[in-house]
């Protein structure tokens, strides 16, 4: 049988266990932009810990990486990044929620569940980018789009959210798929052990 | 008084049929070196994990039977509870560092600052851990610095600082080099004189033969024997079980060195003793 | 490998507990959003400027202004082109008209950009992580989080350096790291997979060990490290919080 997460998707699992994986998440982060970068790819793939967090340990905890590695990126690369924090929380919650209810059960699943991804990510960002710089996001092929759009006369805001999807949608789509992969490979004691956490002992 | 009571100790994993521990049962007095040998897959790590209440805290699972340890009910007990009188410290090195501190002296603080213990108190226990398991020299150095032998005894320091009555260690030698070995078996014979029960899960027979007071030899998850060295060693039925036997003793035997009480040495001294008494008879 | 940006160091600044400079940054990025004008976004940044000049690590905050002065430009070169109250044209290249009040618009995100960069590096250059993780923790923050922030610090350099390591290993079998983008996509799992996988297994025994030492326990935590807050640091409060005062008179009382 495959590995699949069980149990209540709200249920907390603030265990030791699901506190250690969140700096392992956010190392994950961390790993695949730099190997990402490495490759020159044209994709960041900084939210694979977040993703897999999620996976693994449901919601809460998904959400909790995404915000640590937030503040950690905000206070050691680029001060930027602390604003994004929501957009994380909301990566690690929908994938949290989506994978505990049957969402990476299969591999065209696990697509729709990437699509999903994508658009939440556009989808809270784009308030931020408003607020903090008229809609721009700072990413020349995103912004290029932005200048054309706006440039037309269409509305800040949905030109601001395209400048944005433009950037999330592949990004990501091979996020949910990469960390599904490596999920997949997991043993299946050790997902076991990250979602019945906190259920509880039986007596013989 | 007894410090471990352990009565028909069953337990079975999560998801799993068979029981990872099925009937254990032995007592353990202050001061005693207790060695647990067996094949892979015995249950030597699940019944270290036992004693401290990990199993089935940790892992939930099913279990039955008694634990005990300095008084305390392990199953009615947490985790963070036993860790204040039985320590347990593992295999790996690495992953036994908190990987929260930057320096050795942090490091031994880390579970007294989650215990609450005041800070004098705590610079005492300090120091007096890294004094007994010799890593003065390295106080202000990072944890990760340290060559495996010095990690493992740091992780020692780190249990004993919490000052519990019982120590229990996981194939703590297992990635050690000879010096390594050699630094961890010298700390524990030492914290045995001073009144520490320890519980050493092992491969190293030939060092437990020569250490430890009993052996408690599991396969499978029962208890096969539980008793002296000499006495387990020569039972017919834990070498045929494919439990590993001190190189001394597969010696004598193959030699038909018998001692009086019809055991057979386990240490080296032991055999040099009846080879010379042999020669001398003849 | 060190992960922060943590310059030491024995300034005013340095020596102020961290608290305080938690409040300076917070004010400091309240007061960017308070005062939008150019004049008032300008004063703020000298005032930054000044605080991390006195604490000596203007050097290292250069390096980071560099960093992200491409969005900058972005900034001004988007908002001169095509923001919607443009009017007055100001500068011609060829087809391109940039406007006035873009540039002005563009021109005041960037100082918004530099003011939010330059109160954030306050704690980030001046505040050694792990006495900042303290002293939340010391006020009530959950120590569980603590850890986590902690641990964070630490586990990321050594999984860079792992990873590093196994790009290199894969690259000598035979793994295309250049050619097409297919190809450098398809390398991204095998140098990525066994990082990830490894360390996740190894959360398990990380986490028994550090439930051994009673990390789970309920109680508060003590702490090895004595805290020590400067004589000076109260002053340095108030005129923190005078300034925010400042800020909101200005903005509602006298328009700035």
């Amino acid at each position: 049988m495959a590995a699949e997460p069980q149990g209540n998707p709200w249920a907390l699992r603030f265990t030791t266990l699901t506190i250690v994986l969140i700096p392992v998440a956010v190392g994950i982060n961390y790993v695949g932009k730099l190997i990402a970068a490495g490759l020159k790819l044209p994709l960041w793939l900084d939210s694979i810990g977040t993703v897999l967090a999620g996976m693994l340990a449901g919601p809460w905890v998904g959400a909790l990486s995404g915000a640590v590695n937030n503040i950690i990126f905000g206070l050691t690369a680029d001060p930027i990044s602390f604003w994004y924090l929501i957009t994380s929380i909301a990566i690690g919650l929908v994938v949290g929620y989506l994978a505990f209810t049957g969402w990476i059960s299969s591999f065209g699943r696990v697509v729709v569940l990437g699509l999903i991804v994508a658009g939440v990510a556009a989808v809270v960002s784009t308030p931020i980018n408003v607020i903090l710089w008229e809609g721009q996001t700072g990413n020349v092929w995103g912004d290029a789009l932005y200048t054309a759009l706006v440039g037309r006369g269409w509305p800040i805001w949905l030109a601001s959210f395209l400048d944005e999807a433009v950037v999330d949608l592949p990004d990501k789509l091979a996020t949910v798929i990469v960390s599904y992969l490596i999920f997949k490979a997991l043993p299946e004691r050790l997902v076991g052990l990250f979602s019945g956490s906190r259920s509880e002992v039986e007596s013989l | 008084m007894a410090v471990i009571e352990v009565e028909n100790l069953r337990y079975r994993y999560p998801r799993q049929e068979r029981l990872a521990l099925d009937g254990i049962t032995f007592t353990v007095e202050p001061g005693e070196f207790i060695g647990v040998i067996g094949p892979n897959l015995a249950g030597k790590s699940t019944l270290c994990q036992a004693l401290v209440g990990l199993v089935p805290h940790f892992y939930k699972g099913a279990i039955g039977g008694q634990v005990r340890v300095a008084g305390l009910d392990v199953h009615r007990s947490t985790v963070a509870e036993v860790s204040r009188r039985a320590g347990l410290v593992f295999q790996n090195p690495f992953t036994q560092i908190s990987g929260a501190k930057l320096t050795v002296y942090e490091e031994v603080a880390f579970g007294l600052e989650h215990a609450g213990v005041p800070r004098e108190e705590m610079r005492r226990r300090i120091d007096e851990a890294l004094r007994l398991l010799g890593l003065e020299a390295v106080k202000d150095q990072s944890p990760f610095a340290l060559s495996g032998g010095q990690m493992q005894r740091l992780a020692i320091a780190s249990v004993l600082a919490m000052e519990p009555e019982v120590l229990i260690l996981d194939e703590p030698t297992s990635q050690l080099d000879p010096a390594g070995t050699e630094e961890v078996f010298e700390a524990v014979t030492a914290l045995c004189r001073r009144g520490m029960a320890v519980v050493m899960a092992e491969h190293k027979v030939d060092r437990l033969a020569e250490h430890a007071d009993r052996i408690l030899v599991l396969h499978q998850g029962r208890q096969i024997a539980y008793g002296p060295p000499r006495q387990v060693f020569a039972r017919e039925n834990v070498a045929a079980l494919g439990v590993a036997v001190p190189a001394v003793t597969q010696a004598a035997k193959a030699l038909g060195w018998v001692l009086e009480d019809g055991t057979y040495p386990v240490t080296l001294a032991e055999a040099v003793a009846v080879g010379q008494a042999r020669r001398g008879g003849r | 490998m060190r992960l922060s940006l943590y310059v030491p160091g024995d300034t005013w600044v340095h020596r102020l507990d961290p608290m305080t400079k938690l409040l300076m940054t917070v004010v400091g990025i309240g007061l960017t959003f308070l005062l939008p004008s150019l004049q008032g976004g300008t004063l703020l940044l000298v005032l930054l400027l000044a605080v991390l000049g006195s604490a000596g690590v203007l050097h290292r905050a250069a390096a980071v202004y560099v960093g992200v002065a491409i969005v900058a430009g972005t900034f001004l070169v988007v908002q001169g082109l095509v923001y919607p109250g443009n009017a007055v044209p100001a500068l011609t290249l060829g087809p391109i008209v940039f406007y006035r009040e873009g540039l002005l618009v563009g021109l005041r995100l960037a100082l918004r950009l530099y003011n939010i960069l330059s109160a954030t590096l306050i704690l980030v250059l001046v505040t050694h992580p792990s006495d900042l993780v303290e002293a939340v923790v010391r006020r009530g923050a959950s120590p569980r989080l603590g850890y986590v922030i902690m641990a964070v610090l630490q586990v990321i350099p050594t999984m860079m350096a792992t990873a590093s390591t196994i790009m290199d290993a894969q690259r000598s079998r035979g793994l295309e790291t250049e050619g097409s983008l297919w190809v450098r996509l398809k390398a991204f799992v095998p140098v990525m997979g066994p990082l990830v996988t490894g360390s996740l297994i190894a959360t398990e025994e990380r986490a028994l060990a550090l439930e051994v030492r009673g990390f789970s326990g309920e109680g508060r935590p003590t702490f090895l490290k004595e805290e020590v807050i400067p004589p000076y640091a109260t002053a340095a409060r108030l005129v923190t919080v005078a300034a925010l005062a400042a800020g909101i008179a200005g903005r509602w009382l006298l328009g700035w």
